[in-house]
Parts: C-alpha cells; sequence; structure tokens
C-alpha cells in the first residue's frame, strides 16, 4: 500500500539502473563556501594594494582553499586574515553586500567573474588552477536550473548569517535555552539538539550535519590512516560508527565509508557488522567499477577479485582459518582465470600467512612469493614476504648471518622505495631478533634506533610518531629490558607511555599488557612474594596460553607442588615441541631439570641439559644456552666435579656480563663462588685463603646484582654464605656483620624450606 | 471472538469514520474503511449513523474550512493551510497541520530533483517537520489532540526517526480512534517482530483483528494470518475484496500458488478494474508461466491506468516471461520513476539483469531492494545467485545465509547453500542442507536427489537408496511427475544396488521401470538381462512381482498426468 507519506528518494539520475551520482560530470558543484573563495580570488586579482610578501603568503594560501573541504565563513575568513587583513575585510564586506542584498547581487558576481582571466597576461589565465577553477565554477553555476540558483542563494545568506551569528554568542545561548524548554524527554532532546539547531557546528569534522563530498571524502580518508597509524587520534568505535551510519543515511552510495565501517567493527572484533560491511563495500564497488568505462569489465572483475581475497583476509584475522583457505582458493582461482598476476601474487602471501597461522612450515612456499613477488616488481609484497620468512627461520634456528643480510638487504629496498611502515617493521623484527639471540646490548640499541627515528609519513598529518604495532613491539622489548637490567623505575615508565599511547581498547594494547604482566611476575617471583605471582598467572593465561601454563609451573615450583609443576610442565613440552616453539621448548627443559635437582637426582639432569644446551646452540640462542650452562656447572658441582663446574662456567660467565639480565649475573657469580670455595678445600692452605678471598669478592659482586632486583632471598643466602667464608678466614668482625645482616633478613623473609644449597 | 461481532454495529462504524476520514483528505484510510462498509449489508435509514454533531466552532471555521478543503483537494496545500490559519474546530486545525506537513513532503519531492549536489540529495528535508512537531508536541502535553491529531504527531514523529515515541504516539492514537485505518498501518509499519507486538497494549476492537492479520502477514507468520482472515470472513465479511487480497497475498507468501491464484481470479472477478496486488498476481502467473493469462492480465490493466506502478510491473513480468529482457528492464524502471521505493521492482530489475547476463547491474538492483527492505530475502537470494553465477561459490554462502535467516523454512535458499557447499567440497555441510532442505518441504523436489547422489559420490549406498526410494514416493505421491531424468536415474541406480546385494526381485522391478524411460532404457534391459542370466531364467517378463515400497508409485506412473490449469479452477475458499 503506497502511502502518501512514503518518503520518496526519488533519483532522476537513474539511467538504465544504474544510478550516476555525477549526472552533469561535474564533480564540484557551486557552494556557498566556494563563492567565498571566488570572490577571495577575485578580490586578488583586482585590488592593487597587497604588498609582495602578503601576495606570496596568499599565493600559497590558495592551493589548500581549493583543494581542501567546505569551511566555514569564520574559518575561512580568519586564515586569510592572517595573511592580509585589509583583503579578509574586502571579502567580508563583498560577501555581507551579496547576502544582505538580492538575488541579482551574486547573478551579477558570476557575470563579471570571467572577466579577469580574457587577458592574456592576468595571474588568472584561462589554464591556470585558478583560472580551471574560475571556469569550473562558472560552468557549475551556468548550469544551475531557476530554482537551484534561488537555493544556491538562500544557502549563501545562511551561510553568511551563520557567520554574523557566531560573532556575537549572546543570540545562541537564548536558542539554546528554547531548544531545552521545547525538548519533553531525555532521549527525544539529543534528536531534537541536532534537528532543531540550523546552525551547522562545523567546527569539528565529527559533527552531526551532514557532509559535503569533499568533507565525507576527507573524514574517511583521515580516520582510516588515523585506524591504521595511530589509533588514539581516530574517533571511539562507537563514534566513528555513528558517523558513517550518519554518512551512509544521506549518502547510501558512498561505498568507501562501508570499507571503513568493516575496518572500525574490525576494532571491536565484530564479526558480523565487519562481513556486512565489507560485502556490501564490494557490491557497491563492483557497481562503481563497471560504471567507469575506461577499465570497462577489466576493472569490474578486478573488483570481484579483491572481493574475494578480502573476505579471506577477514576470515584470517577472526581466526576462521578453513573458512578463510575456502575464500582464498576461490580468490585464486578467479585470478587465474583472468591471470591477474598481482593478485595472485596477493592471494599467495595471504596462503603463506594463513600457513603460517595454522601452524604448519610454510617456508616453500614464503620463499616462491617472494621471489614472484621481486618478479612482478612487487617490492612491497616482497620484502614482506622476506620479513615473513625471517621470522620464521629464526625462530626454527636457521643461519643468524643470512638472516640479519637479508634484512639489511631488505632494508635498501625500503629506503630506495621509502616504505617507512616497512621500515618500522624491519628494526622492530631486528630488535625482537637480537633480543631473542641474547643480545641484549644489540636489541637495546635497534630498540633506541626505532624511537629515534622521524617517521617519513611524519610530516603528513602532523603526528609526531606513528602509533603501530612495530612501535608498540619495539617499545615492549625495551621495557622487558630495562625491567631485565633492574631498572623498574624505567620500565614503569615505559610502560605509562604504552598505556597512554595504546589505551587497553586499542588493537594493539595486548602486547603492552602481556609484557606488563612479565615484568611484574618476575619481579614477585625474585621477591619471594608468590601469592602475587600466583595471581598474575591467570590474568598471563588470558592473553597468552603457554606462557600462563609455563608461569603457572613456575609458581607451583616455588612453591614446592613439585608434581603438579613437573605435570604442567610435561604437557607444556610435548605441546612446544609439537608447535616447534624452540625458546619455551628450552625454558621448560630448564625448569624441568630445576625440578630434578629438587629430588636431588643430578646425575639423571645432566644429558637433560646437553640436550638443552645442543639444541639452544642450534638456534643460536645465546642467553638460553649460558643460562644452560650454569644448569650444567651447577649440577656437576652437587655431583662433587667443581673443577668441571668452573671450567664451562668460564664459558659462560662471559655473555652473560655482556648481555645477561642482572639475574642471570647474580647468579653466575654466586655459583662461581660457589664452586671457588669447593675447589679451595682440595688445594694447599695458603692459596686457599686467597681463593677463599675472591670468593667472598664474586659474593659481594653478586650481592649487588641481587639488591637491584629485590632478590632478598638470595641476598641473606650471600650473607650466610660470606659469613661462614670470613669464619673460615677468621675475620670476626666481618663475619659477625654479615652475620646480623642474614639474622636481620631472615627474620623479615619467610622460609620456603628450599635448602641453600640446592638451587642454582 | 470474531464470530460475535455485531455487523450493524461495525457497518455503522465505518459509516461514520468514512465521512470523518474524508473531511480530513486522509484518502486511504477512506478507502479501507469503505472497501469494508461495502462488503457488508446497507443499512436501514432508521439505522444510519447520525451525522456528526456540529458544534459552534465547526459552525464558525465552516466557510474556511470549506475553501481550504477545495484546495487541499486540488492539491494546493500551502493555500489551504494558509486559509486555515486561524481555526479553532479540531477538524479545521487537523487540515491545517496536515496540509502543512503534506506541503512539506510535495516540495522535499520536489527538491530531490534539482539539488545542489550529489550528496545534498540525501539531505533533503521536510522543513516543516520540526516546526510541527514543536506545536502537536505542545497540544499532545496539553492533551489536546484527538484521534486524527496524534496520529499526525506519530507521522511526523516517524518522519523524524523518533521511532520509539512515534510508536508510544500511534498506540495512543487507536486507543482514541480505533477506527483509523491509517494509524493502525503506521503501527505496522513499527513493530519488527513478535515480541513487540506482544508487548504493546492495544484496543481490544474488531479492529484490531483486522490489525494483527496484516501483521502477521508482515512478519511472515502465515499460518497465523490465514487463520484471522478465516475468522474474519466466517464473521460475515466474505464479500470484502480487501481481506480475498490479503488472503492471496499470504498464499502467495507462502507459494501455495494455486490457491493463490484462485483468490486472486475470484479478486479478479469481484473487482475487475482493481490494480492494487495485480503484481503479485502476475508474479504467481508468471512461476506458472500461464502466457496467455499474464498477456490478458497486462493489456487489460494497461487499459485501465498505464502510469502505475503495479501495472509496469504487471507488463514487466510479461515481457520477461516472453524472455524480452531488455524490455522487461524497461519498464521495471518505469514503475521504480512512478516509486522508488517499490520493492519489488528492484527485486525483479535485478533478475532481469541477471537473465541479461548484466551482473553488475544487478548485484546493483539487489542491493537497492535491501536498500528499501533488509528483510527481502528474495533480494539476498539473488545476490546470492549473482555470485554463484560469478563462480563464486564461497562468496554467495554469506548472501545465501541471509536470505536462509529471513525463510528459514523455504528450500530453496538451503537446496542452493546446499549446492554451494558441494562446490566448496563440504560435503559434510552440503548433506546437512539438502537433508533439512527436505525436511522443510522441499518445492522443487530437488534436495533429495542431490543428497542421493552426494551419497553416491562418497560412496555410502545404503544412505543413497534410502534417498532416492524417498524421492520416488514423493515424486508419485504428488500425482505428477516432473522431472523424468532424475526418477530415471533413481531407478537406474536403485536397480545397480539391488542387483549388486542380489535382491533379484526388487532389481529386476527397478530395471522395468528404468525401460519407461528413453535415457535410461538401454541400461535397463542390460540389467534385465544381467538378472535373468544370473537367476537363469528365460522369461524374464514372467515374473510378476512388486515391490511393496513401490507400490504407490508404480500404479501412479501409469495414469496419465492431468494438470489442470490453476485459472480453471473453481474458487476455493481455503
Amino acid at each position: 500500500m503506497a502511502s502518501v507519506h512514503d518518503s520518496l528518494y526519488f533519483n532522476p539520475m537513474m539511467t538504465n539502473g544504474v544510478v550516476h551520482a555525477n549526472v552533469f560530470g561535474i564533480k564540484d558543484w557551486v557552494t556557498p563556501y566556494k563563492i567565498a573563495v571566488l570572490v577571495l580570488l577575485d578580490e586578488m586579482t583586482v585590488s592593487k594594494c597587497i604588498s609582495l610578501l602578503e601576495k606570496r603568503r596568499l599565493n600559497k594560501l590558495i592551493l589548500p582553499l581549493l583543494q581542501g573541504p567546505d569551511m566555514t565563513l569564520v574559518q575561512l575568513l580568519k586564515t586569510v586574515e592572517d595573511c592580509c587583513p585589509q583583503l579578509a575585510y574586502a571579502v567580508h564586506l563583498r560577501l555581507h553586500l551579496m547576502a544582505d542584498g538580492e538575488l541579482k547581487d551574486m547573478e551579477s558576481f558570476f557575470d563579471v567573474l570571467p572577466s579577469p582571466f580574457n587577458e592574456t597576461e592576468s595571474e588568472a589565465h584561462k589554464s591556470s588552477v585558478v583560472g580551471l577553477f574560475m571556469r569550473h565554477m562558472v560552468l557549475a553555476y551556468n548550469k544551475l536550473s531557476f530554482s537551484q540558483v534561488y537555493k544556491l542563494y538562500k544557502a549563501l545568506q545562511q551561510y553568511y548569517k551563520s557567520y554574523e551569528r557566531k560573532a556575537p554568542p549572546a543570540s545562541d545561548a537564548t536558542t539554546d535555552a528554547d531548544m531545552e524548554q521545547l525538548a519533553p524527554d531525555s532521549l527525544g532532546r539529543k534528536v531534537e539538539k541536532q534537528d532543531l539547531d540550523p546552525s551547522p557546528s562545523d567546527d569539528d569534522v565529527a559533527s552531526t550535519e551532514p557532509l559535503s563530498q569533499k568533507q565525507a571524502e576527507y573524514f574517511l580518508a583521515q580516520q582510516a590512516y588515523f585506524l591504521k597509524n595511530d589509533e588514539n587520534k581516530a574517533l571511539k568505535p562507537a563514534g566513528l560508527q555513528n558517523e558513517l551510519n550518519n554518512m551512509l543515511k544521506f549518502n547510501p552510495d558512498f561505498a568507501e565509508a562501508h570499507y571503513l565501517s568493516y575496518l572500525n567493527s574490525m576494532r571491536v572484533q565484530d564479526v558480523f557488522v565487519s562481513t556486512h560491511s565489507l560485502l556490501h563495500y564490494f557490491d557497491r564497488l563492483i557497481l562503481s567499477g563497471s560504471d567507469s568505462k575506461s577499465n570497462g569489465d577489466e576493472g569490474y572483475g578486478r573488483s570481484l577479485r579483491y572481493a574475494a581475497l578480502n573476505l579471506a583476509a577477514l576470515h584470517c584475522r577472526f581466526g576462521h582459518y578453513q573458512q578463510a583457505e575456502l575464500a582464498l582458493q576461490e580468490a585464486i582461482r578467479i585470478a587465474q582465470e583472468s591471470s591477474d598476476h598481482v593478485c595472485l601474487q596477493h592471494c599467495l602471501s595471504w596462503l603463506y600467512l594463513l600457513q603460517q597461522m595454522k601452524g604448519s612450515d610454510s617456508t616453500v612456499l614464503t620463499e616462491h612469493s617472494v621471489k614472484m613477488a621481486v618478479h612482478f616488481s612487487l617490492p612491497y609484497l616482497a620484502s614482506l614476504g622476506i620479513q615473513s620468512l625471517v621470522q620464521q627461520s629464526a625462530i626454527r634456528g636457521k643461519n643468524a648471518k643470512k638472516l640479519i643480510n637479508a634484512l639489511k638487504d631488505t632494508d635498501i629496498l625500503h629506503w630506495k622505495h621509502s616504505m617507512s611502515e616497512l621500515i618500522d617493521i624491519s628494526i622492530a623484527q631486528k630488535t625482537a631478533i637480537w633480543r631473542m639471540y641474547g643480545k641484549s646490548t644489540m636489541a637495546l640499541q635497534q630498540a633506541q634506533m626505532l624511537m629515534n627515528m622521524n617517521s617519513l609519513e611524519s610530516v603528513n598529518l602532523g603526528v609526531q610518531q606513528n602509533n603501530t604495532e612495530a612501535f608498540t613491539v619495539t617499545l615492549c622489548h625495551l621495557a622487558e629490558l630495562h625491567a631485565e637490567q633492574g631498572q623498574f623505575q624505567a620500565a614503569s615508565e615505559i610502560l605509562k607511555h604504552l598505556k597512554e599511547r595504546f589505551p587497553s581498547n586499542s588493537q594493539n594494547a595486548k602486547l603492552w599488557m602481556i609484557c606488563e604482566q612479565k615484568i611484574q611476575f618476575d619481579r614477585a617471583l625474585n621477591d619471594g612474594k608468590y601469592h602475587i605471582a600466583e595471581s598474575l598467572v591467570s590474568v598471563i593465561s588470558a592473553l597468552c596460553k603457554t606462557e600462563g601454563l609455563y608461569r603457572k609451573a613456575l609458581v607451583l615450583k616455588a612453591q614446592n607442588q613439585t608434581s603438579e609443576a613437573y605435570q604442567v610442565l610435561q604437557g607444556l613440552l610435548v605441546y612446544c615441541e609439537k608447535t616447534k616453539c624452540t625458546e619455551m621448548t628450552i625454558r621448560v627443559m630448564l625448569a624441568i631439570a630445576e625440578l630434578y635437582w629438587r629430588s636431588s637426582s643430578h646425575g639423571i639432569v645432566l644429558p637433560l641439559l646437553l640436550q638443552t644446551l645442543a639444541l639452544s646452540r642450534e638456534h643460536h640462542l645465546q642467553k638460553l644456552a649460558s643460562e644452560t650452562v650454569l644448569h650444567l656447572a651447577f649440577s656437576q658441582l652437587m655431583l662433587g666435579i667443581p673443577e668441571q663446574a668452573l671450567n664451562i662456567l668460564h664459558m659462560a660467565i662471559e655473555p652473560i656480563l655482556a648481555h645477561g639480565a642482572v639475574m642471570d649475573k647474580g647468579r653466575a657469580l654466586l655459583l662461581v663462588a660457589k664452586c671457588q670455595v669447593v675447589t679451595s678445600a682440595s688445594v694447599p692452605a695458603d692459596q686457599r685463603h686467597q681463593a677463599l678471598v675472591v670468593a667472598i669478592q664474586n659474593l659481594e659482586e653478586a650481592r649487588s646484582y641481587f639488591d637491584k632486583v629485590d632478590c632478598r632471598d638470595r641476598v641473606r643466602d650471600i650473607f650466610y654464605l660470606q659469613a661462614r667464608l670470613y669464619h673460615s678466614l677468621g675475620k670476626t668482625l666481618e663475619r659477625n656483620k654479615c652475620a646480623m645482616l642474614f639474622r636481620q633478613l631472615n627474620e623479615e623473609l619467610p622460609s620456603h624450606g628450599v635448602p641453600l644449597l640446592t638451587r642454582l | 471472538m470474531a464470530a460475535q461481532m455485531d455487523l450493524v454495529e461495525i457497518k455503522r462504524q465505518l459509516c461514520g469514520i468514512v465521512v470523518l476520514c474524508r473531511e480530513r483528505g486522509l484518502a486511504h484510510s477512506c478507502k479501507w474503511a469503505s472497501e469494508l462498509a461495502f462488503c457488508l449489508e446497507p443499512l436501514p435509514l432508521s439505522k444510519l449513523p447520525p451525522p456528526a454533531q456540529f458544534t459552534e466552532e465547526d459552525a464558525q471555521d465552516l466557510d474556511a474550512y470549506t475553501l481550504a478543503k477545495s484546495f487541499y483537494d486540488l492539491k494546493e496545500y500551502d493555500r489551504a493551510a494558509y486559509f486555515l490559519r486561524g481555526c479553532k474546530s479540531q477538524k479545521a486545525y487537523f487540515l491545517y497541520m496536515y496540509s502543512r506537513y503534506l506541503s512539506g513532503e510535495k516540495k522535499k519531492d520536489d527538491e530531490t530533483v534539482d539539488s545542489l549536489g550529489p550528496l545534498e540529495k540525501g539531505q533533503v528535508k521536510n522543513e516543516s517537520l520540526r516546526e510541527l512537531r514543536v506545536e502537536l508536541s505542545k497540544k499532545h502535553k496539553a492533551k489536546d489532540l484527538d484521534g486524527f491529531g496524534l496520529y499526525l504527531y506519530g507521522v511526523v514523529l516517524r518522519k523524524l526517526d523518533l521511532f520509539k515515541e512515534a510508536l508510544d504516539v500511534f498506540v495512543e492514537a487507536t486507543h482514541c480512534l480505533p477506527l483509523h485505518w491509517g494509524a493502525w498501518l503506521e503501527l505496522c509499519n513499527l513493530i519488527t517482530n513478535k515480541d513487540m507486538l506482544k508487548s504493546l497494549t492495544l484496543p481490544d476492537t474488531w479492529v484490531k483483528e483486522f490489525f494483527l492479520a496484516h501483521m502477521y502477514t508482515e512478519l511472515q507468520m502465515i499460518e497465523e494470518a490465514l487463520q484471522k482472515y478465516q475468522s474474519l470472513i466466517e464473521a460475515g465479511f466474505s464479500k470484502s475484496t480487501y481481506i480475498i487480497s490479503q488472503i492471496a497475498v499470504a498464499y502467495h507468501n507462502i507459494r501455495d500458488i494455486d490457491k493463490a491464484l484462485s483468490m486472486f481470479n475470484e479478486l479478479r472477478k469481484q473487482d475487475p478494474y482493481r490494480i492494487e496486488n495485480m503484481d503479485t498476481f502476475s508474479n504467481l502467473l508468471y512461476v506458472r508461466s500461464m502466457k496467455p493469462e499474464l498477456s490478458y492480465l497486462a493489456h487489460n490493466l494497461c487499459d485501465i491506468d498505464k502510469y502505475r506502478v503495479e501495472t509496469c510491473c504487471v507488463i514487466g513480468n510479461y515481457y520477461s516471461l516472453r524472455s524480452q529482457h531488455e524490455k522487461a528492464a524497461l519498464y521495471f524502471q518505469r514503475a521504480l520513476k512512478l516509486n522508488p521505493r517499490c520493492l519489488g521492482a528492484w527485486t525483479l530489475m535485478g533478475h532481469e539483469y541477471m537473465e541479461m547476463k548484466n551482473t553488475s547491474a544487478a548485484i546493483q538492483a539487489y542491493r537497492h531492494a535491501i536498500e528499501v527492505n533488509k528483510r527481502d530475502y528474495r533480494a539476498w537470494y539473488g545476490l546470492g545467485q549473482t555470485y554463484e553465477i560469478l563462480k563464486m561459490p564461497f562468496y554467495c554462502l554469506y548472501y545465501y545465509r541471509r536470505a536462509h535467516q529471513l525463510r528459514p523454512n523455504d528450500s530453496r535458499m538451503l537446496v542452493a547453500l546446499g549446492e554451494c557447499y558441494e562446490k566448496l567440497n563440504q560435503l559434510a555441510e552440503a548433506k546437512k542442507c539438502y537433508w533439512r532442505a527436505y525436511s522443510v518441504g522441499d518445492v522443487e523436489r530437488m534436495a533429495l536427489v542431490k543428497l542421493a547422489k552426494l551419497h553416491e559420490q562418497l560412496n555410502e549406498s545404503d544412505q543413497a537408496t534410502q534417498c532416492y526410494i524417498i524421492y520416488i514416493q514423493d515424486v508419485f505421491s504428488c500425482g505428477e511427475i516432473l522431472e523424468h531424468l532424475e526418477l530415471s536415474t533413481a531407478f537406474r541406480y536403485l536397480g545397480q544396488y539391488y542387483f549388486k546385494s542380489k535382491r533379484y526381485n526388487e532389481a529386476f522391478i527397478c530395471a522395468q521401470r528404468c525401460c519407461d524411460y528413453n535415457d535410461a532404457r538401454e541400461e535397463g534391459k542390460a540389467l534385465l538381462r544381467q538378472i535373468s542370466q544370473v537367476r537363469g531364467e528365460a522369461d524374464p517378463a514372467s515374473t510378476d512381482l512388486s515391490l511393496p515400497f513401490l507400490y504407490g508409485p508404480l500404479s501412479a506412473t501409469n495414469t496419465p498426468v492431468r494438470r489442470m490449469s490453476p485459472l480453471n479452477l473453481s474458487s476455493v475458499t481455503p
């Protein structure tokens, strides 16, 4: 039943079932703002009293004015005033006359407008940017129908009035009060405000007023850029969605808005809306693709292929691997049929990514992808492929030299094509790789480099540094590196900064969350506050399952729940070996070794530790290798071969002191001291005395390290050892001092019943 | 409840409301009420409702009102409003406000044509809405609005997208003046689901029955709707063309084509110059490929009024049936120019573009249809089909799923989904879809064959056999042979199956059946030969066994199929 009330979205611009948004083929429409700009240009050509400096400033202003989105008159006049006050006044005056006058004033303005650029030596020559703009405008104006001209004039008056209203703010307040009275309830109020407020509030882009085409395009581009590079600056998800819905309500054909809506719902992990928006976007895009005759069927087919590919990407991001694979297959099939190599290349890179996400080896695919990308000269895809390849190879323990070399080569490529995003990623990756290899100094250096580097894109939108994932990763590494060195204050500063830059609901927040938890956990464990550590485990598990399990085992181990810890670790070991997660495997094996010590089965530990050592060496994991050596030495010490232990300790002590965490340094020195004490028993008395002094010195150094990380538990042990040594050296004074300190600590700290000597 | 309706009282009420609506220029409500009134027995003079009370205010405003009403009838809304501006009486006030509203709407539509830019096109607003809202809300607060005033207030609120408030006001309006059908219709537009319907407290009158029936149709609760209409007919509205048309539409929605066709024929007999709903009728004729009837209908409607949306749709369908798709698309476009919010035309145009292999235009048309109504399952289905044609089976899954969500019990979507899954090699999913399609009542009877073939492919011969058996029973039980090819396939497979499992009697019968079909005859004969070899019998024809499970079908095949044209069916009341 077609009732009279049905809103008629009558569209006269429709031919052949396709709506042409642009029926006359004119992109520019005359708007009040454009008239103001025209007035400005006219004034500039006419007036003679502009100084050279002002002229230069104005000329610089013109291009942004012509190409930018519509501004309010207030903004426009202010910008002009900054350059040339008297010209601003002149423009104001002419607009005032036009708006306060009659329709004929506007008509006559357009009548006289063409005259300046008829002269050949005029600055506004026909083919110049300004001349072109003026001609466009005159053409657009001449095409307007009678009623449209009148409407334009009305709009101009409105435009001018809103400027005048802005000047005395008193009148605004009264209308506001009126509105308050009208609003019957809170729900109606908001809508009413939007509806009743006749003045366009264009101050911020996020206004509820409908945007003009250019404004809308600008808004979308800006938001999309922010979403990618600096999520904080983008609107909140709900706000952005509102804005988009608003935009789509006014212009359902604005396909890009659907895409942004897709990105936005990806942000909040909304599968339903994002799928819907994505498909809607491509439905629309397919139309516009077929609309433009330039690439005809080609453009249409092309968007189809990318539609399927994007759908695959969507499923991939949500972890729907099976669906992603199906969609990808589809994209590949269509791309193959139309032999679109670029699209195929994109498909291939998603394919290896998908394989990687599913946890299977995709090295061959990636290599192939890189080769093909190079062949089709797609540098972006090529270096993405190389980066991915490097990451995989690093995890699989491939030749480190080659990897670093490969990264260096891609870096050259990046700089050549100035792909700043990839440069960031590359540096972040290097940081991570160095850190994984246990070269903290190198990692630190790379991290600092990224921090101090000004991004290439920073010039664009006034973003100082891009808040991308690469930055998050690097900052997290930085925080962890500082925490390792006992500089907790610095670490917490970094974390605070991270929290500011990436609020907890943003996409990259997960990264710093887990980093923060890990740091806290380590501290709590070192400090012997196991209950705190235990509470942190659940948080870590929520963020990363394997890490959570590992930490759980550590807590259990510390609380002497050996069998439970062993069970957890065994399960984890199987899982890690299956997923080829070498780093974690080694850590788990070390933890298992420590569990064996509890039962004093040092002999059993040795093969396990040797295996660990081989594994970590194979993967170039220096930090873990040194730690394994420490474990090995300790086992040997316990087995009664301290000389042997000292021998192998020399291997580890150097890298540990150079790159290791403070905790590791302390432990290493403590172990060295212990070994020295034990070996001294078999040497002559005079040498023995000397050896003990050296041991005491080592202990002293270890204590300073433990102090740094608040590991008072171990400090107490050291005091005990020192007291004993001083005693045997006969230094009563020092002995008493150490004994006293030991007493103090011993009273403060609960005894967990872990015998002093049976731990590393 | 419906049976106890006092028809005389209803008739009186209807006569009264017709006058009231006409005075206020509410043409559609007036039409509805008159249509209903017409189907009831005429009242004797003594029972006729007395003319409405004339107050002092009315008398004062009479001249202004009469003048304004004549302007209003000539669609000069501003002029009407101008002369009514000082009037106090309710009637004049309503006409005043309504004229202003309509004037705003008219201007809005005119504005859209020459807007100042592509983006402004959607920004055109009815400028008078805000003022109207302010004035009406003041009156509303002062409880100064009568039923019609409330209705107008509700319409204004709805236009301002204040749906919640609008809903409350319309409910109030129906309480205040239950006879005004327009308010009910607006309510219909605002209610989106069953729970919402239940949560409203509506006046308990006979109009509510009509409303509920209409609402059920909208919410695709066809069974309930039909029940309501049936009880209304029993209550004495049997001659109402409105009810007949609604029932016909309801049957159309559940694809009960024969019943729907008979209802429409009845409707045409009673109201030969009716144009409303005829597009639905033409859809039915199209589905049944009844060319002469469709042609007759098209010509007839064209004679009555060729510039109506419905007429254009009918002609479009006609051309489509004649495979002149360009012309069909042209007529659908014309329909859309007459009313761009005509949902059916968008979808149908999409179908035409599909036929013309212009997929991008088809997608556009379908998307437009979805924009007009998100719940249009045909458009979703059409989009799915388009992408399927573009060989993107995974991509179209989404669209089919949407269509399926909207029509969970429609086998076509399920079969389409199943086919897609089959193409994607997701056979388990495909099987589920086909089975479900069969369970919800397969329209095209293809689901089982497809399921059987899937089982065949997976070497699950027992299940395949089961499916074929059910399929054969199904086909024969409804008394018509739809596709010979599939039947022969079924028999051929069954024959082979029984032969392999050494159940020669069954195999024999199936092989015999095979011989009935051209494409399977040779194989049937070969199988017969094999069977006779194995049995070592000379004359295979001498065995005369019948299978219990195929008993029905066997006899059915021999009877000639009668296909009666639904147009010849006598009118059956459902």
